[in-house]
């Protein structure tokens, strides 16, 4: 399993890859949604984290389009932004992970496991 | 052409005074009311019959008619002007008794019969009412803005603070579990406990921020079928209060259909008036000064444009634009276009900028959800 990184903020991105590491997994991170676009497609046995503030493309748009692949990965939310802002942005989705930051690693592990 | 006989030219002037929209009063050098047009008994409520030969304290409060009476009398001896030729705000007393602001300006003339004074008078109690009701409106805006701005203030350090204490968090949790996992990199158990210890505190300061969130999260916005156009017309007249408009041009696009959208008001006029705040200050140093306000219905929403003739937003700067305590201004936090974008939000909408350049100037645009009741889908629909 690979887990791919989409998140704008340098310091959570940089901080989510070592924590990942230090749990051996391989980890591919993005700074932008292009970024993940144009890098190979994540597989089905792979998890891909998704900033829903991104600056190019909005991350509803990023998972709606994850979960359109012909063999989707799994998904997992982050947001730093409120209840209300996130219900709106992910209405329409169904049982999809959201974890609000600040994240806690354990929150984040269990999810992983 | 025969003269006219000196009786027929004064009806005629009377004729022309009672014409007048201003009251004009012409007294002797006694203070006797010798000229009270039309428009003083409607602005005093009495007939000129009954005050005409009458001092003209009759018309002033006890307080002013006393200092008046010595006005005059200074006036002659001395020649020095208190109002004369200058004009000013005074006192009036109704027949009824009521006093009531007015302007007045005072003109001298040498007449055979006498020196004689003019007064024009304009009733300034609907001037003094919308003053005082901007004043009230303005007090309760401030006073609901700082509430609203604490509120939000919360909520913007709680995002600012996120990232940084998530990455902090992460940090910390990968550090643990690293040198708990491998033992060759093990650390002394008494490093550990203290990495462990400044795990706990960022959770702490995570859960304080969470607390924080959730305070203001939980308010919704106070809804009520407002009259958006009166709200910008209102935060116009806020903004505009007491700031120098010569030359600013503002131009109003308004959808009369925009009578029931159901928003908070005073949040909403917050925003509104920051928005045209800051296109005044857009304009300022502008050869052209404009201020373009939009609103129309589009795709369910009510949408309101406005467009200043300003140099327009660098690219560089919009991206930081929305982002609390990133002002370029020299006063503020940089709170403002952050609160507005967060009270859009919060009513369901948004706060979006084409941050224009190249001879354009900004257009912020707010954008209100028409909530789909029996009008707003009429209005929906069209």
């Amino acid at each position: 399993m690979v887990i791919h990184i989409v998140e704008d903020d340098p310091g959570v991105n940089e901080s989510l890859r070592v924590l990942l590491q230090a749990l051996d997994h391989v980890v591919i991170s993005h700074s932008t949604a292009t970024a993940l676009f144009t890098a190979p497609l994540p597989t089905q046995d792979d998890l891909v984290i998704v900033d829903l503030g991104l600056p190019d493309i909005d991350g509803a748009s990023v998972i709606r389009w994850l979960k359109n692949l012909s063999a989707p990965p799994r998904v997992v939310a982050i947001s730093g932004q409120s209840q209300k802002l996130i219900d709106r942005a992910l209405k329409g989705f169904q049982a999809l992970t959201v974890l609000r930051k600040p994240l806690s690693g354990d929150a984040l592990v269990s999810f992983i496991a | 052409m025969p003269k006219s006989s000196p009786m027929v030219h004064e009806a005629r002037l009377l004729g022309i005074l009672d014409t007048a929209a201003d009251g004009i009063i012409v007294i002797n050098a006694k203070a006797d009311i010798l000229v009270f047009n039309k428009a003083c008994e409607a602005m005093f409520g009495y007939a000129a019959s009954d005050v005409l030969g009458k001092n003209i304290s009759l018309l002033m409060p006890s307080d002013f008619s006393v200092d008046h009476d010595r006005y005059v009398s200074h006036y002659l001896e001395t020649g020095e002007r208190r109002i004369i030729g200058i004009g000013r705000e005074v006192r009036g007393k109704h027949a009824d008794g009521t006093v009531f602001p007015l302007e007045l300006s005072v003109g001298e003339a040498q007449t055979p019969d006498g020196r004689q004074f003019i007064g024009v008078i304009r009733d300034v109690r609907s001037r003094k009412a919308v003053e005082q009701r901007l004043n009230q409106l303005q007090a309760q805006l401030v006073n609901m803005a700082r509430v609203q701005a604490i509120d939000e203030m919360g909520a913007a350090i709680a995002h600012e603070l996120n990232q940084p204490l998530t990455a902090v968090m992460l940090y910390l949790q990968a550090v643990i579990r690293k040198t708990s996992s491998d033992t060759a990199s093990q650390l002394a158990p008494q490093t550990l406990e203290i990495l462990n210890k400044a795990l706990r505190e960022a959770e702490r300061a995570g859960g304080i921020i969470q607390r924080m969130r959730h305070s203001v999260e939980r308010r919704e916005p106070e809804r009520q079928a407002c009259d958006l156009n009166a709200l910008i017309d209102e935060a116009l007249e806020l903004v505009l209060l007491g700031h120098d408009i010569e030359g600013l041009q503002i131009v109003r696009d308004l959808d009369a259909m925009l009578t029931h959208v159901h928003v908070d008001p005073i949040p909403i006029q917050q925003v509104l008036a920051n928005l045209l705040r800051n296109a005044m200050e857009a304009v300022r140093k502008s050869d052209r000064r404009m201020i373009k306000i939009q609103s129309m219905v589009s795709g369910g929403q009510a949408i309101v444009n406005i467009e200043d003739s300003g140099p327009g937003i660098p690219p560089d700067g919009l991206s930081n634009l929305f982002k609390a305590f990133a002002t370029t201004k020299k006063s503020g936090l940089g709170l403002g276009l952050m609160i507005s974008r967060s009270i859009a939000q919060n009513h369901g909408g948004d706060l979006t900028v084409d941050g224009g350049g190249d001879g354009r100037g900004a257009t912020f645009s707010l954008r209100l959800p028409l909530i789909v009741g029996s009008h707003e889908q009429g209005i929906a629909d069209q």
